[in-house]
């Protein structure tokens, strides 16, 4: 290694890994304090919340899994992968409080599936008296979860398949199988998923560590009485006594721990499941049916439903922005106003705010990830991974404790650029997590051709690898801006309540239930990420050239 | 610096008439010196001012006060907008810990009252007493409205300033309830009829924790007890009919009293859309508030128990660590200005009561407030009841999260 590579390595470990090991040491520091411990033993709803967190957390987790191995399996084997990721996008970019926020319309007891249906199939004339929103039993949660958790997954499956060397050899592993006479379909459960799932590893973790200690979403569709443990600790650091706040840090431990339990329990049942011995029983599967060959390309329906379900959110959001008296059962609004808007457009602060937030964050971060893919020895990386996905696997309740610590000793408390910092540690991770595959998946003869036609290392990062590889910085720069985006605690916590983003102002507002404002910002809210893919995919788009092959 | 005072005094009657204003501002007609400097300090200075952001009308006047300050005293007033006043309590004290001096912290100005005061006040996180020295002070109704001074039974010894009043106040589509309980013995008969369609925000939200109060009024042998810090033996004996109350209703409620809505805006769309009967404020201008604004029909009603109800009066403090505390006592000032408060009264922007008694003031600026009332406001008043002690709010919070949660 040159000295050149040596320094630079060097300096981005420390930037990146500094910062974020004093977070995390800071976070874990406020866990050693007996008396909390002892009161969040005592205190009577941490156990029902734990139980919640537990069956939200792996019921949405596992249901989102399986979901995507499914639409996986499908899209794999109709060939169809190509045109179910075109819808993918949005979906990706739907924050979570907004999707929450929608399903919340939808579903309520005064929302509208049941105006549709009321009062000529319910007799309903007032909104009847259901418990189908903050469910007691998490079930509105475990919804919300899922439906965005599978577009997640299945992103970072794709990431993995588009490299070309992976892509090639499992398509040719599949069909190698298949010539020894097993389905398509069980010859992707045999050959392929074994291969994609383990590469699937820490983006599950992420989902599951999101599932877990979700705050947002929870406080908006989660069960109320008990909350979820996350909710539970967000409240508690948020009271006006000291040891409440400790108790509150405690509780962010025990998530940490039943997160850490929840991953090996999962590891566990994954070494169980592939040492049965079934993948080797020769049970071939049945044929596909003559005629409906494999290569169908047909999208599955139940990435339809999926679909539709996000399309419902957001006709919910937009015309939730606009209803004034708005009386049950009446489908469409008896009064429509621009009011919400016009609230919008006075404070369009917030909106400059998550912006400039956003694009920060997100060049940062690309920035760094590039940097240090390009740089850093292979064995460093490997060896820094951890520590870079700490913000993802750590409880976000005990995360900000430490943001917090870590602001307050440097003086960047409330202010814009200790937000920055906030925001570039929790995007890090996700612009990392999507590029690495492809970026490091780039065929390294290239590199040597270039060289040899006598190119110096700039140009041909230049003029060749980077112009090769914008698909990927531009997909995961719109990750990263919009999981800026959808910040809700670091915000509020490391901002002082100064800044207000889109996702803060809408999260507030739920719990306000101004329906038309709160539709307002959980639309833009929803926009702003949507125009980042939309814009990342215009910028990725390969170049065409006039007379090649099409 | 006389004429520095004078030649400023004339381009702010220049500001206030440019503004709609036609009258004098109250302390230009005698400035004391003091005020003059504190007025001259506070030019240039950014205010932060932490309040609550719930509200799109609140929200909007702010926004109003903050150019009217600008204009008139070149003040920069930053709207923070919290959820929870305790998260402010929390950082100041935070802040407190941490070391930081006067002048060095992120909170200049904070809309608060009761425990939050009572509180700050404890652990002496609030600037010297000043609120008494303002100019626009002696229009506050202390006599008629005498919570201006004793917040939650705590004296406000001048560490906070009167910014508007409230009363607890019920409201419903007379459609639907064309009888409206008169006490809470005939709410929890209605309950009874109509099962799970009644429920209040749930504790320590500022109007749940106001309805058990009210409850607790209700149904306590001696009022007099409850004037003073609770005695922890009695604790149990005093609030023993409340919860024996509250058993009682519980099971008629919204959700079998099993869970309760976040905030009273919850419990007010859950009304404007049919799920429950009839909704609860503090504040008796918000449902003509709704009503103006489209958002709930104009058959909606409000009105307050025939013995009366619950009434309080929330404040303005400025923590000791301020940045800005000129800057925080200019905008207090402008914030009891008739100007201010008359536009504040007004339901077209806030609909939030005033805390100047009208008499005092001289006839033009007595003539800013409207007297007619509109549909939706509360037609016959119910005497104020003073609220209980501060002290009775955390025990009174923890047993029912004991009990209910």
């Amino acid at each position: 290694m040159t000295a050149f590579r040596l320094f630079w390595s060097t300096t981005l470990l420390l930037l990146a890994g500094g910062p974020l090991l004093a977070v995390a040491g800071l976070a874990l520091a406020s866990l050693f304090d007996a008396t909390a411990w002892h009161a969040l033993w005592q205190d009577p709803h941490a156990l029902p919340a734990l139980a919640l967190t537990l069956w939200t957390g792996l019921a949405s987790t596992v249901l989102a899994w399986w979901l995507s191995a499914a639409l996986l399996a499908q899209g794999f084997v109709r060939q169809s992968l190509g045109r179910l990721l075109r819808g993918l996008p949005v979906m990706l970019a739907t924050p979570h409080a907004a999707l929450a926020i929608g399903l919340v319309f939808l579903l309520a007891p005064s929302g509208w599936v049941l105006r549709a249906l009321s009062p000529w199939l319910t007799g309903f004339e007032f909104p009847p008296p259901w418990p189908t929103t903050q469910d007691p039993w998490g079930l509105g949660l475990i919804v919300a979860l899922t439906a965005k958790e599978i577009p997640f997954l299945l992103w970072t499956a794709a990431t993995q398949l588009q490299r070309d060397d992976v892509r090639q050899r499992w398509r040719s592993e599949h069909a190698l199988a298949q010539t020894l006479g097993y389905s398509p379909q069980r010859a992707f459960w045999r050959v392929v998923w074994p291969q994609l799932s383990a590469r699937l590893w820490w983006p599950l973790l992420a989902v599951l560590a999101y599932g877990l200690t979700v705050v947002d979403m929870a406080l908006v569709i989660g069960p109320a009485s008990p909350p979820t443990l996350a909710v539970l600790a967000w409240q508690w650091l948020q009271d006006a006594d000291l040891a409440v706040n400790a108790q509150g840090a405690a509780a962010g431990g025990v998530l940490a721990l039943a997160l850490l339990a929840a991953a090996l329990l999962w590891r566990a049942a994954q070494g169980l499941s592939a040492r049965s011995g079934h993948a080797l029983n020769g049970v071939r599967g049945a044929a596909p049916p003559p005629g409906n060959t494999s290569k169908s390309e047909r999208v599955p329906v139940s990435f339809h439903l999926l679909a539709g379900l996000y399309g419902a959110v957001l006709l919910a959001l937009a015309v939730g922005s606009v209803a004034g008296v708005w009386p049950f059962p009446r489908v469409w609004p008896e009064a429509v106003t621009g009011q919400a808007w016009q609230r919008v457009w006075d404070s369009r602060d917030t909106v400059g705010t998550t912006l400039g937030l956003a694009l920060a964050s997100a060049a940062l971060a690309l920035a760094w990830s590039v940097a240090w893919l390009e740089l850093a020895p292979r064995r460093w990386d490997t060896a820094l991974r951890p520590v870079l996905y700490v913000p993802l696997v750590l409880p976000a309740v005990l995360w900000v404790v430490g943001l917090y610590h870590l602001a307050l000793w440097w003086r960047l408390e409330g202010q814009w650029l200790g937000l920055l910092l906030a925001h570039t540690s929790m995007v890090l991770p996700y612009v990392l997590l999507t590029l690495s595959p492809a970026y490091l998946g780039f065929d390294a003869r290239y590199a040597a051709l270039s060289a040899s036609l006598g190119h110096g290392p700039w140009r041909f990062l230049w003029r060749i690898k980077w112009p090769l590889l914008r698909r990927a910085l531009a997909a995961s720069a719109a990750v990263g801006f919009a999981v800026s985006v959808a910040q809700y605690l670091p915000t509020l916590y490391v901002g002082a309540g100064r800044f207000n983003s889109v996702t803060t102002e809408a999260v507030n507002l739920a719990a306000g239930a101004q329906r038309s404002l709160t539709s307002a910002y959980a639309g833009l809210q929803f926009v702003l990420p949507v125009l980042a893919f939309a814009l990342a995919a215009w910028l990725g788009a390969p170049r065409r050239f006039k007379g090649s092959r099409s | 610096m006389t004429t520095f005072s004078l030649s400023r005094r004339e381009i702010l009657l220049i500001a206030g008439s440019a503004t709609g204003a036609a009258v004098t501002p109250a302390w230009a007609q005698s400035p004391s010196p003091a005020w003059a400097n504190l007025e001259k300090a506070a030019r240039g200075q950014t205010v932060y001012f932490n309040a609550w952001a719930g509200s799109e009308t609140t929200n909007a006047y702010l926004q109003w006060v903050a150019a009217e300050v600008q204009a008139a005293y070149g003040v920069k007033l930053e709207h923070v907008k919290i959820t929870d006043t305790a998260d402010v309590v929390k950082r100041v004290r935070a802040e407190k810990t941490a070391g930081r001096q006067a002048g060095e912290g992120t909170v200049d100005l904070v809309w608060i009252n009761g425990e939050n005061f009572a509180a700050m006040k404890r652990d002496r996180l609030l600037l010297a007493p000043w609120a008494e020295a303002l100019p626009n002070f002696k229009y506050v109704d202390t006599v008629g409205k005498p919570t201006t001074l004793n917040d939650f039974s705590v004296p406000t010894d001048g560490q906070e300033s009167p910014w508007g009043m409230a009363q607890f106040t019920l409201f419903a589509d007379s459609k639907r309830l064309p009888q409206p309980p008169q006490s809470m013995a005939e709410l929890l008969a209605l309950a009874r009829r109509q099962p799970g369609r009644i429920s209040y925000p749930r504790l320590p939200d500022f109007t749940g924790t106001t309805f058990v109060k009210q409850a607790l009024l209700e149904h306590v042998a001696d009022v007099g007890v409850l004037a003073k810090p609770p005695v922890a033996a009695d604790f149990a004996k005093v609030t023993a009919p409340l919860w024996q109350f509250l058993d009682a209703l519980h099971p008629h409620l919204w959700r079998g009293g099993k869970q309760f809505p976040q905030n009273p805006a919850a419990v007010r769309q859950m009304m404007a859309d049919g799920e429950l009967l009839l909704a609860l404020t503090f504040n008796p201008n918000e449902p003509a508030n709704e009503i103006a604004a489209r958002r709930l029909p104009a058959s909606v009603v409000s009105w307050q128990f025939a013995k009366g109800t619950i009434g309080n009066t929330h404040f303005v403090a400025i923590p000791y660590n301020a940045k800005a505390a000129a800057g925080a006592q200019v905008v207090a000032n402008f914030l009891l200005s008739a100007k201010a408060q008359a536009r504040k009264a007004d339901i077209s922007h806030w609909g939030d009561p005033t805390v100047l008694d009208l008499a005092k003031l001289p006839p033009a600026e007595r003539a800013l407030f409207p007297s007619q009332p509109l549909p939706g406001q509360v037609a016959k008043p119910a005497p104020t009841l003073p609220e209980p002690h501060a002290a009775w709010v955390d025990p009174v919070e923890k047993e029912w999260a004991k009990r209910y949660l």
